[in-house]
């Protein structure tokens, strides 16, 4: 298996996603790979009908805070679902190797698959996928 | 003559606030009511989808979940999504309203069906709920009338792209599902090149658009990439995911679309129909009341008789290239796929499948 050279983490503000940035840039400080934070925007947050959170900066700030050079941390926002959003950042010649997602999204219920992003996208995602619990 | 599946969702299901709201019923309502159809006008309730009609399209434990969570009150379902202590029965009603539909005009032989519910469902998969949509709709009513050995065609007109009913007949090739849509946009999903499974490949069509498209770009989607491969396909039946969101009074997107356009869109999918009495029209999203009030009476005006349009017909948007690349881009993928598919054939495991023409 080849050292991935682009890992992707999905990043929406809550705790799990921030718990699975954490785990992705340490690795990817650790490997000298190129970190991708993906921000998925849905139907209301396109519409300003959402608050838009100040999420890159505290993203990139946590990347730094596991080691992460700011150069090598893209930060990627696409209109979409989740799940959707990480696969197409997998896709193509510059795509990331391996995608990295918290066990539960903002709005995901414990317990239940009512929610859930990482189930979904590790049964349709074309390269590895870690799924990062909470400590 | 109109049937009108329902009104399900004009009080129950409501999130305060948030733009699927049970007014938007209120505004489909308002909109019929301005075309005085009198006694051309025939209203059916919506009886609720039995847990058979719901399993052929999704998944037990999805049900029993969701089930369960609007029993309990409910909460957010994503970021976009709520549901509360009523979601679960208007879902349950919005899901069996288009089966009443197909009952009726089965029986009459004629008219046109409007199913006027609320959750809306197109971007409900298999196994989850998401974009404002619980349960979906019409995947419930396709897929009961592919099961009775009809073939179908799902139009999807919203501004959305109707990933959910992708993925629900990704694989099932007596259901072709077309969507024109915003493109980027949410959810992600719906581009050209996504065709269908091994065994339904070009049984999915897309037709992407950039913001701004007016509904010149629309209609020639329609005539030039859609109808062709509609002609091909042969249905028996034509579904319409009927959104009002590509309507340029709409928050949240950037289409621009008038009521007009809705009503060349609806005349566009009538001429699919095989014959009368096979035409049924799901509501989807609109956010706009106004909107939704002038386009429900230019659609169902055009299906009905009643030509009246209060709005002009949009020309000039951007999207001419986009329609005609997407059916390059489609056709491509459709070759690549079946290259795939019948590279892949050995004398253990003989290729049977016949290379579809839409």
């Amino acid at each position: 298996m080849r050292t991935p050279r682009r890992i992707a983490v999905g990043y929406d503000g809550s705790p799990d996603s921030e718990a699975a940035l954490r785990w992705a840039a340490s690795l990817s400080a650790a490997l000298r790979a190129t970190l991708r934070v993906v921000h998925a925007v849905g139907l209301l947050e396109h519409a300003r009908l959402a608050p838009l959170a100040a999420h890159e900066e505290r993203a990139r700030a946590l990347a730094a805070e596991e080691g992460m050079g700011d150069a090598r941390v893209e930060w990627c926002v696409f209109d979409g679902d989740p799940g959707s959003v990480l696969r197409r950042a997998a896709e193509g010649e510059d795509g990331a190797e391996l995608l990295v997602v918290g066990t539960r999204g903002a709005g995901a219920h414990p317990g239940s698959l009512l929610g859930s992003t990482s189930l979904g996208l590790a049964e349709r995602a074309q390269v590895p996928v870690v799924v990062v619990p909470v400590p | 003559m109109l049937i009108l599946a329902g009104p399900v969702g004009a009080h129950e299901h409501d999130g305060g606030s948030h733009p699927e709201r049970p007014a938007r019923v209120g505004a489909v309502l308002q909109g019929i009511a301005d075309l005085h159809l009198g006694s051309d006008l025939l209203t059916v309730d919506a009886p609720p989808a039995t847990r058979n009609d719901l399993l052929a399209v999704h998944d037990a434990q999805y049900l029993d979940e969701l089930e369960a969570f609007s029993r309990r009150g409910g909460g957010e379902l994503d970021p976009d999504t709520y549901v509360t202590g009523t979601s679960w029965d208007a879902a349950l009603r919005a899901a069996g309203a288009g089966l009443a539909a197909v009952e009726v005009l089965r029986a009459r032989g004629e008219g046109v069906a409007f199913v006027a519910v609320r959750p809306p469902g197109h971007h409900a998969e298999r196994g989850r709920g998401m974009g404002f949509c619980l349960l979906n709709n019409v995947a419930v009513t396709a897929a009961a009338l592919a099961s009775s050995g009809a073939r179908v065609v799902v139009v999807d007109w919203d501004v959305h792209h109707g990933n959910g009913t992708q993925e629900i007949f990704w694989d099932e090739p007596d259901v072709l599902y077309v969507s024109t849509h915003q493109w980027p946009l949410y959810p992600g999903t719906g581009r050209p090149e996504e065709v269908g499974g091994v065994d339904a490949i070009g049984a999915t069509l897309n037709v992407p658009v950039p913001p701004g498209a007016t509904g010149d770009v629309l209609r020639q989607a329609m005539d030039d990439v859609i109808a062709p491969a509609v002609e091909s396909f042969r249905p028996d039946w034509v579904l319409v995911s009927c959104g009002y969101d590509a309507h340029r009074a709409d928050p949240l997107a950037e289409l621009a679309l008038s009521s007009a356009d809705f009503a060349a869109l609806a005349r566009g999918a009538a001429a699919l129909a095989p014959s009368p009495g096979r035409l049924v029209l799901f509501l989807e999203g609109g956010y706009d009341l106004q909107a939704i009030r002038r386009s429900t009476a230019a659609t169902l005006g055009a299906l009905v008789g009643d030509a009246a349009q209060p709005e002009e017909p949009t020309f000039g948007g951007p999207g001419s290239e986009a329609v005609r690349t997407a059916g390059r881009d489609r056709k491509r993928a459709i070759d690549e796929a079946w290259d795939r598919v019948l590279g892949a054939g050995s004398l253990d495991a003989p290729v049977t499948r016949r290379r579809s023409t839409y």
